[in-house]
């Protein structure tokens, strides 16, 4: 295989970072996509389930078509798309206001930190160990040339993600701050407080699959935990997962850790002085980083990109069809859809549980989950000695 | 060092992009500015004060104790990793340092810093 030039894997490594921006922007807007529908059909909400644009033109045509020939019309699934185009034009072309009062350099800073640290995550989480893909020999310069699953596969993958994720809280504390506006303040420091308490225990449950891999690597830790363990072992790792998962929801403020939105409270939290883009880019971050946080959850506890674990995907291999072979492989897909499926359960999590109170959040936070969380540790840390 | 380079280049089309959004919407979107839009909101009410005032000393609170806390969560990573090999000794040692973590975890618990009233 031929080692790329300095400019090769320059251009390789534009190309990634391109693939990344392009999997959050089609990522984000589906996730808000479902995230109407399911939470439409879970509380019967009729609008976003039905509203549609299946009556008029062409696509009204073939609906009405579909009817006749008692089929249901593959648009009917798609019903709801109207809101989404509706949701993102407007936050397109909505006005830019911004308080008299508010600091304007950190007003434009704070949503701008949010998202950069959304995305800059992304650097250390690879979709596949490995080679991701390789560019057919026709391809102009970069012909030959293999495309690895990740942007960079650092020593310290995990802790590089962990410490970019929490710059995120800047993010919102500057926002507060600077629109010099009391909901906004209080909706800042509130979920700040919120953040910060809940980033302790999210790093200890984290801690137990390192203790089990024994490496901070992503693609390592992900690997080791899907093909190098034996069964029982991931026994404690449910409690991990399941700590985890809890704390991925109050670290990205979703329901029913939603202090940012308590709306009844707070009017909307740190946002409330922000419109048009400027909102837009918080909304953007908030769905990257539950992207994220499933990214992590899908691989530490899930298996990543592998389909089955113990290394049982290996035995498909002799029964597959030539066209199915990357079936017994491990495969970016099966990363994608593990956090797809990770995300469905976000937004199956806000249709069905009702916010906590804010004294609530913060006790579980603190006098709960960082017992449990050092316990997991400790189990992980007692299979590791004696098993593993 | 590669990889760190990737990382810069990650960084650099990161911070681009908000940049690019924005003036993309500037462009598109409408501006019509009145002393209205420009008020601090206050669910409709004229704004009285500032808002940079006093508030609750818990949250002070509460970032002490997260500092404490994550700088143990980053004193174990290494212990983590090197677990095995460190064997009886990195139990001991862990061990003293989580019990002394502990015993302030618990202080601070009986003081009632954890209990938001």
């Amino acid at each position: 295989m031929p080692t790329p030039t300095l400019t090769q894997s320059i251009v390789i490594t534009l190309i990634q970072c391109l693939l990344v921006v392009i999997f959050v922007f089609v990522v984000v807007p589906l996730t808000v996509f479902a995230e109407r529908k399911v939470l439409g059909h879970l509380q019967q909400r009729l609008g976003s389930t039905r509203v549609a644009s299946g009556h008029v033109g062409f696509s009204g045509w073939m609906n009405r078509t579909m009817w006749k020939m008692g089929r249901v019309p593959v648009l009917s699934y798609w019903r709801g798309i109207p809101g989404l185009v509706g949701d993102v034009l407007k936050l397109i072309l909505k006005e830019d206001i911004m308080p008299a009062k508010a600091d304007k350099f950190v007003f434009f800073l704070a949503p701008s930190i949010s998202m950069v640290a959304a995305i800059v995550v992304f650097a250390a989480i690879s979709f596949v160990p490995g080679t991701f893909f390789t560019f057919p020999a026709w391809f102009p310069y970069l012909g030959g040339l293999p495309v690895s699953g990740g942007i960079a596969d650092i020593n310290v993958g995990l802790l590089w993600i962990l410490g970019v994720a929490t710059v995120g809280v800047y993010g919102i504390v500057l926002a507060g701050w600077s629109s010099n506006s009391k909901y906004p303040l209080l909706g800042g420091l509130r979920s700040a407080a919120q953040m910060v308490s809940y980033e302790v225990p999210l790093t200890l449950s984290l801690l137990a699959p390192v203790v089990l891999a024994a490496s901070l690597n992503f693609s390592e830790m992900s690997s080791r935990m899907a093909t190098g363990m034996p069964a029982w072992a991931l026994v404690p790792q449910v409690i991990g997962f399941l700590l985890y998962l809890t704390c991925g929801f109050a670290e990205t403020n979703r329901l029913p850790f939603d202090m940012p939105e308590a709306e009844n409270e707070l009017v909307a939290g740190f946002h409330t002085e922000y419109s048009g883009m400027k909102f837009g880019l918080f909304y953007l971050a908030e769905y990257i980083n539950m992207t994220v946080v499933s990214a992590l959850a899908s691989a530490f506890f899930l298996g990543g990109p592998w389909l089955l674990p113990f290394g049982l995907q290996g035995l498909l291999n002799p029964y597959l069809p030539g066209f199915l072979s990357w079936f017994g492989q491990p495969h970016a897909i099966f990363f994608v859809a593990k956090i797809v499926f990770l995300l469905f359960t976000y937004i199956w999590v806000r249709g069905t549980i009702p916010r906590y109170r804010y004294d609530q959040i913060m006790a579980v936070g603190w006098k709960y989950l960082i017992p449990l969380a050092l316990v997991n540790l400790l189990l992980a840390a007692v299979i590791r000695c004696f098993a593993v | 060092m590669r990889g760190y380079a990737s990382i810069l280049l990650l960084i650099l089309v990161a911070v681009a992009l908000p940049i690019i959004i924005l003036n993309l919407s500037r462009l598109l979107r409408p501006s019509w500015p009145s002393a209205a839009k420009y008020a601090t909101y206050e669910c409709g009410i004229v704004t009285t004060n500032e808002a940079r005032e006093k508030f609750s000393v818990r949250y002070y609170l509460v970032a002490v104790m997260f500092l404490v806390f994550d700088v143990e969560t980053v004193f174990l990573m290494p212990w983590a990793i090197q677990m095995k090999e460190l064997a009886v000794f990195g139990f001991i040692e862990l061990g003293l340092f989580l019990f002394l973590l502990l015993f302030g975890y618990g202080y601070i618990w009986s003081k009632g810093a954890l209990t938001w009233e």
